[in-house]
């Protein structure tokens, strides 16, 4: 496992992020008409305004490594790289998003995928003035990346609600999933009723993003604040797992193949951990295709001796989801953060983020038979403000993309 | 110190003018805990809910031992849909209290006005702080062993002990905090 190379242009880009910081609002919706509180005109900036650094990833069918994000100017753009031998990055391409927002920190990020017949989308979340929500916007692109359409809306509901926290895929058939975190079904305000959590819903693309059908509900009462876990099972159809509110206040994982009907769901995990509480740490998915399960990692607190234990675990699931619980094990940091997992075959690569005070370490947990045995690496280290891992998979191919303020590292994961 | 003292006449300042409309990010920089909790001035100056504060890895140290008692600080994010409903439990707990014990609002990953905009699910807010500096770095200062879970209540009673949830606080705990030095 070595780091590939430094990732040169972007590193010009953070740097120049940190000499020229945009003034606090400059991301703001420019629809910012309502709010209860304005903000002076002449504000002042705040010394430390938290850079966006939070990037996609994912290689695309000719196996050059894409990435997606935010320059110091919050502008989108894209950038890629061939993965054999040293990088190359091309240099960065601004895109078009008009004059929209876009929520690039922790698990809300810019996302690419790519499908077949050189279908390319970019998706992130517009936040809008009202606080918690927001519309997932897209770009397409049918030549592979070398163009984009102008960003659009992807849901037909167009409520200033919660539309947030989307993950978009392409099945093996080529048809765009995209699903996110709704709000729809709240109860109005000042009901009776109660409504626990959101509600996940998705839509599919036939044609890479040109047209969608309608918006259909996956679950009711999904938690609000993280990101959703997608995995193909072995027939190429995609599997969602996410945070759900089970008993209306249990925080628990729930487990659904995508285009199931509504709140057919498997509960995943059984940590109980009962709370009214937005952990902002969403699950990972992997098929493992020996047994036509998959990998999982979450964080989650469980009682363990009468004791609240907070951690990221990882544990095996069978076909429909269901965990296998002699497999559930605790990762060997207590500080672990943010982890996700790609397997391939008997390869399985847990990849997460520690931080202790100012400095962070990017972790690896590897296996090479299923996830029975893990060997414990250090990928990087950082200093200060970092993204999250994010991972990159082409079949036996994975790369860890990692993003600082002084530069982004490229880990190649070898077993 | 010069803009610490600029800081904390802006507080009082738009405290005493009614300035509702000012809402200003203090800009001082590397020493919050200067202005964090102005000694003496707590409860002498009216709430400043307009101004953001900035919340290093030195404020909570200085909170503890040198801000208000008994006060309470709810640590927030942008995305925390749970945590306006925490703040309630809070401001229900105090309201009928004289002393008016403080109910600070912190958020965590956003500053200035973006963290402003969010002061209006915070009704009864003394304050409001947000991180400057390097996320994990700051609430490891809090608590080393806080996951990035919010809300993250800290109630600080008459005393300085402090109790500690993820969550709403519970009825037992709040009794706890505001019971009589």
């Amino acid at each position: 496992m070595n780091i590939l190379n430094r990732w040169c242009a972007l590193s010009i880009l953070a740097v120049a992020s940190l000499c020229a910081l945009p003034p606090a609002g400059a991301q703001d919706p420019v629809k910012d008409t309502a709010k209860p509180i304005k903000p002076a005109a002449s504000a002042p900036h705040a010394r430390h305004q938290r850079p966006q650094l939070a990037t996609g990833a994912a290689i695309a069918p000719d196996g050059r490594l894409w990435a997606v994000g935010l320059n110091a100017q919050s502008q989108l753009f894209v950038q890629s790289t061939p993965l054999d031998g040293a990088l190359q990055w091309s240099e960065a391409r601004i895109l078009s998003t008009g004059a929209d927002p876009i929520a690039a920190d922790g698990e809300s990020r810019p996302k690419i995928v790519f499908g077949p017949q050189g279908w390319a989308v970019i998706s992130y979340t517009m936040p809008l003035a009202k606080p918690y929500t927001g519309f997932i916007r897209m770009l397409r692109s049918s030549d592979g990346g070398q163009t984009f359409s102008a960003p659009f809306t992807v849901h037909q509901d167009r409520q200033e609600i919660t539309h947030r926290f989307e993950s978009v895929a392409f099945d093996a058939q080529g048809v765009l999933h995209t699903l996110w975190v709704d709000k729809r079904d709240q109860p109005p305000k000042g009901s009776a009723q109660k409504y626990a959590g959101a509600a996940i819903y998705r839509n599919e693309s036939k044609d890479g993003g040109q047209t969608f059908g309608p918006d259909t509900k996956v679950a009711d009462h999904s938690c609000e604040c993280c990101r959703i876990g997608l995995a193909r099972n072995p027939q190429g159809q995609l599997q969602a797992t996410w945070r759900h509110v089970f008993d209306s206040s249990t925080r628990d994982h729930a487990f659904a193949s995508v285009g199931a009907p509504a709140n057919r769901i498997t509960r995943s995990t059984h940590d109980d951990w009962q709370i009214n509480a937005c952990p902002h740490h969403g699950p990972g998915l992997a098929l493992n295709a020996a047994t036509s399960g998959y990998h999982t990692v979450w964080f989650g607190i469980r009682k363990v001796n009468g004791q609240d234990q907070a951690a990221v675990r990882y544990a095996r699931l069978n076909a429909q989801g269901e965990p296998l619980p002699e497999t559930l094990r605790v990762l060997p940091d207590a500080r672990a953060e943010h982890a996700d997992v790609m397997a391939d075959g008997q390869n399985v690569a847990v990849v997460w983020r520690s931080s202790e005070g100012a400095q962070t370490t990017l972790k690896a947990w590897l296996s090479t038979d299923g996830g029975q045995n893990f060997t414990l690496k250090t990928l990087g280290q950082a200093t200060g403000y970092n993204d999250h891992p994010r991972l990159a998979q082409s079949g036996a191919r994975m790369v860890v993309v990692w993003r600082n303020t002084q530069e982004t590292q490229v880990h190649d994961i070898r077993f | 110190m010069t803009s610490v003292f600029k800081t904390t006449a802006l507080a009082i300042c738009t405290a005493a003018l009614g300035l509702s409309a000012l809402a200003a990010w203090a800009q001082a920089p590397h020493h919050a805990h200067h202005h964090a909790h102005p000694q003496g001035q707590a409860k002498a100056a009216a709430p400043a809910q307009r101004t953001v504060l900035p919340f290093d890895e030195t404020s909570w140290a200085h909170a503890l031992q040198h801000g208000p008692r008994p006060a309470a600080y709810l640590f927030t994010t942008s995305y925390c849909s749970t945590c306006p409903a925490a703040f309630e439990v809070l401001h229900k707990a105090v309201q009928q209290r004289k002393d008016k014990p403080e109910l600070n609002a912190v958020m965590m990953d956003v500053t200035g006005p973006p963290a402003l905009r969010h002061a209006a699910h915070f009704k009864g807010m003394t304050r409001m702080y947000a991180f400057d500096g390097f996320e994990p770095a700051i609430r490891q200062a809090v608590d080393p062993a806080w996951p990035n879970v919010t809300p993250y209540v800290v109630l600080v009673d008459a005393k300085g002990q402090t109790q500690r949830v993820i969550g709403p606080p519970t009825p037992v705990m709040l009794k706890r905090w505001l019971s009589p030095a």
